[in-house]
């Protein structure tokens, strides 16, 4: 069958008339692409700007939770030094000057405690520097509080993190961390608490155990009540990182944070 | 008798071409990137080559293919460097430039030996319709990559790399086909199949390259280091 000259140039303006259908549509395809992408990028610049602001609202919760330390410290701890250094004082009898030395001596011992518990407060008052000197020397600056209470068995272990992630993701990982021992001092009635820091090739993990009272974890969630773990769980995901919180009633709870490095 | 003789050079194809200068001049006059503001003497160029391609045809009677062969190294010198202009940006290299330029200097000799200058150099502008094609869908690609965020509908390098794509892919039809075309259209047709395609690509290469020239003008206008 041959084909006539006629039907051969009408192929021809059809195939153009088709050529020039196609790059309107490419056209259409990238202007919509483009579309997404400032979509994408508007989202991007949203989370970031939630990021900073929750970094903030991190950074004032470690100040705070620093200020009720303080406060704690002051009213327990040099509070009560204060007082007794008074007592002894006014109970100085000059006639008695056996009983006056020791009392000096004991007024001298509790003045040098009462410093050193002072010095101690305005380490702790510079909470950002002890973030800063690193995740692991924050931890451990904050158990030796814990430490000092005798309510708790502590333990701690770690390997040899190499974790040298920007210091916003730090802050956020030692506040998580301060919220997890808030939770146990206040509602677990627990007598040990074991802390595991590990990195990993890829990831660093911090996991917190108690042997408390426990909780059953899906109700506490799904309960107003469980705000400080949406707040875990939330912090947790903004960092890229995920939260696992295993408990049941009178089991004790662990609660493991898993960050990737990058 | 004159006016009906200036009538001849008075086409779809002159007077969108002189528009699109028009554009050029009037919105790229102060323009202080040089590969826009050539755009003034390449469509300068373009006109006058359409005009003296009619009156050779009309009035000297004889084929215009030389003066066509001659602009096409034109076309292709600008067209290619206005491409490598856009591409710059994107850390690419000029030696793929050069490359280009002496390939298509090989195929544009060979192709006018091979005819002993006696006809339009169609295969070598296929090809180079080609390469212009495949370098338009490169910019589109770049710009897809680029995880930079650039509003298109306002963007003078889009909307001209939009056009030249339209024209190239839209003449590829024809350009293969053209000895045909040129054979058998007019006997089997009263118009030129060939014309009224390329009227199409030519009102709508110069209305995309036009605007073009307006939103660089903006641009230009809204950051006043760009000129």
């Amino acid at each position: 069958m041959q084909i006539s000259s006629k039907e051969v140039i009408s192929l021809i303006g059809l195939t153009s008339i088709i050529f020039l259908i196609a790059p309107l549509f490419l056209i259409l395809y990238v202007l919509s692409y483009n579309r997404r992408k400032k979509s994408h990028q508007e989202e991007t610049i949203m989370l970031q700007k939630n990021f900073e602001t929750e970094l903030l609202r991190t950074q004032m919760e470690v100040q705070e939770q620093t200020l009720k330390t303080v406060a704690y410290d002051l009213h327990d701890n040099i509070g009560q030094l204060l007082s007794l250094t008074t007592i002894t004082l006014s109970s100085i009898n000059l006639n008695d000057n056996q009983n006056t030395a020791e009392k000096i001596a004991l007024v001298e011992d509790l003045t040098l405690r009462s410093i050193k518990e002072v010095k101690a407060l305005s380490r702790l008052l510079h909470g950002e520097e002890i973030v800063s000197r690193g995740l692991r020397a924050a931890i451990e600056f904050e158990l030796e509080w814990l430490k000092r209470s005798d309510r708790f068995k502590i333990s701690l272990q770690h390997n040899n993190i190499p974790f040298t992630g920007d210091s916003s993701v730090e802050t956020i990982i030692f506040r998580l961390f301060q919220e997890i021992i808030n939770n146990i001092l206040q509602h677990a009635k627990a007598t040990q608490i074991s802390i595991t820091l590990e990195g990993a090739v890829d990831s660093f993990k911090l996991m917190i155990a108690d042997n408390g009272i426990g909780f059953n974890v899906d109700e506490i969630i799904n309960r107003k009540a469980g705000m400080g773990l949406h707040n875990i769980i939330k912090r947790s995901t903004m960092i890229n990182g995920n939260a696992a919180i295993v408990s049941s009633p009178e089991k004790g709870t662990t609660i493991t944070i898993t960050v990737p490095y990058k | 008798m004159i006016l009906n003789n200036l009538k001849i050079f008075v086409t779809v194809n002159t007077a969108s071409e002189f528009l699109c200068f028009l554009a050029a001049l009037i919105f790229l006059y102060r323009e202080k990137s040089v590969a826009w503001k050539l755009f003034i003497p390449f469509l300068l160029l373009t006109c006058c080559t359409e005009l003296a391609g009619i009156y050779i045809r009309e009035f000297m009677a004889v084929s215009n293919y030389g003066i066509y062969n001659v602009y096409v190294l034109f076309e292709c010198g600008f067209t290619s460097y206005f491409f490598f202009y856009l591409y710059k940006s994107y850390h690419y290299k000029i030696k793929w430039l050069y490359i280009w330029v002496a390939i298509f200097m090989v195929m544009y000799v060979t192709d006018l030996l091979y005819h002993d200058f006696s006809r339009f150099v169609s295969t070598t502008a296929s090809v180079m319709s080609v390469v212009f094609v495949l370098a338009s869908l490169y910019f589109y690609f770049l710009k897809l990559k680029d995880e930079h965020f650039e509003p298109l509908t306002f963007s003078a390098p889009f909307w001209w790399v939009s056009g030249t794509l339209f024209f190239y892919f839209g003449s590829t039809a024809c350009n293969n086909f053209l000895d045909y075309l040129a054979l058998y259209e007019r006997i089997t047709f009263s118009r030129s199949i060939r014309y009224v395609i390329f009227n199409i690509l030519d009102i709508i290469l110069y209305i995309f390259w036009s605007y073009a020239f307006i939103c660089r003008y903006r641009q230009r206008k809204s950051s006043p280091l760009l000129g």
